[in-house]
């Protein structure tokens, strides 16, 4: 529920995977069949034979070498630097303020504005969750979805724990937060597993 | 929140990204470092452009047709991950639970700890002598009963069905009990 940009993911991913494998099916097509190395060499020759010709005339005078150098070389920086913006992209979306409403004196008979830390809800939520005993983890965070608060709640039951159980008190828990807070957060529950479930006794008793 | 539960049941392919963009940083910065070099006229670190075009378009050259071709297959393999975790829907082992308030996803791993609870409970033998596998539309139960002990596979699938009726899970799995031919003592 964060905002990785999952489409670009895919976009990205599928077009490295296209060239990649058309470049390696030209690469064993040049290794296993004559003609085609025939062809590439010719075609490609040409093609080197035209950049020579274009370095020699296009040489700078201030450094005497060529001006498409330095071009590449502001692509590959270009490359660089979308990257990084592409990496720094996965996983971003953590929202900081539920609610953040400014009251005036037409309205409700005072001015001044209410704000809400998305911390309220979280711990609200985990500090109802952590007393029992049927799950060993609890965390809650806050995503800015469309632009839209949303709460993730995410629950790690011991083994053996009936999720449908779980789920029914949990929605009740979110509805005595919905009356607290006096509006409805959209709330995501996420029931999983981590390495500590399965080295943890099972629950027996409730 | 529709969406939501779509990104929670669907991978982000976050992982693979990260390590295509890595990847791909280390070889632009390479070809920056190779070009800049080029541009003021200095020797080149490895192989300067120009001889590496002409390497290129020379190829197969004096490279070894078969080092060249296994190269060639590696590349396209690897592209075939990479096409197929583009186009491919990615699901998660992860089922959806119907709630009007709240949005709910379940691991499989959770589900199966619970059905093999109550088919343990419905078939009187430990937590060892049960296997539950969960896949998007099937949960098979495998049960290794104690030797000399009848149980009745029809008790069992109808417990572990009473309890995924209760779940009301998306998709909704069907059912299929496995009794093992031996039997074990002592667990």
């Amino acid at each position: 529920m964060n905002g990785t940009p999952r489409g670009l993911n895919r976009f990205l991913l599928s077009l490295i995977g296209l060239l990649l494998l058309l470049a390696g099916t030209g690469m064993v097509l040049v290794a296993a069949v004559p003609a085609a190395a025939h062809w590439w060499q010719d075609y490609a020759s040409a093609q080197v034979a035209w950049l020579q010709g274009y370095e020699e005339r296009s040489r700078l005078l201030l450094t005497s070498q060529s001006w498409i150098w330095l071009a590449a070389a502001v692509f590959f920086l270009v490359v660089v630097i979308l990257m990084i913006s592409w990496i720094a992209n996965q996983g971003k979306g953590r929202a900081s303020t539920l609610l953040d409403y400014q009251g005036n004196v037409d309205h409700d008979g005072a001015a001044g504005g209410v704000k809400l830390s998305c911390a309220v809800a979280e711990n609200a939520i985990k500090s109802a969750l952590l007393e029992r005993t049927d799950l060993y983890g609890v965390s809650a965070t806050s995503y800015d979805f469309r632009n839209e608060v949303g709460l993730k709640v995410r629950v790690f039951p011991r083994q053996g724990v009936a999720p449908n159980e779980l789920a029914v008190d949990v929605v009740e828990l979110v509805g005595a937060l919905d009356e607290l807070l006096g509006m409805e957060v959209p709330v995501l529950l996420s029931i999983g597993t981590g390495a500590r479930s399965r080295f943890t006794k099972a629950e027996r008793v409730r | 929140m529709r969406h939501a539960v779509r990104r929670e049941t669907h991978s982000a392919r976050s992982g693979l990204s990260a390590f295509a963009a890595i990847a791909i940083t280390v070889l632009a910065l390479y070809g920056l470092l190779e070009m800049a070099l080029a541009a003021v006229g200095e020797p080149a670190w490895l192989i300067d452009p120009m001889s590496a075009a002409e390497w290129i378009a020379g190829l197969p050259g004096g490279s070894s047709p078969i080092l060249l071709g296994a190269a060639g297959v590696f590349a396209a393999l690897v592209g075939l991950v990479f096409l197929g975790h583009g186009l491919l829907p990615g699901r998660r082992a992860r089922h959806v639970l119907a709630d009007p308030r709240v949005a709910i996803v379940v691991d499989d791993e959770v589900i199966a700890a619970a059905l093999a609870k109550s088919a343990r409970m419905a078939a009187g033998v430990t937590r060892e002598q049960v296997v539950v596998v969960i896949s998007a539309r099937v949960v098979q139960v495998n049960i290794r009963p104690t030797s000399g002990i009848r149980i009745s596979e029809g008790d069992i699938k109808a417990a572990v069905e009473g309890q995924l009726e209760a779940m009301a899970l998306d998709p909704q799995p069907s059912v299929m009990v496995n009794l093992s031919d031996s039997g074990v003592i002592g667990v």
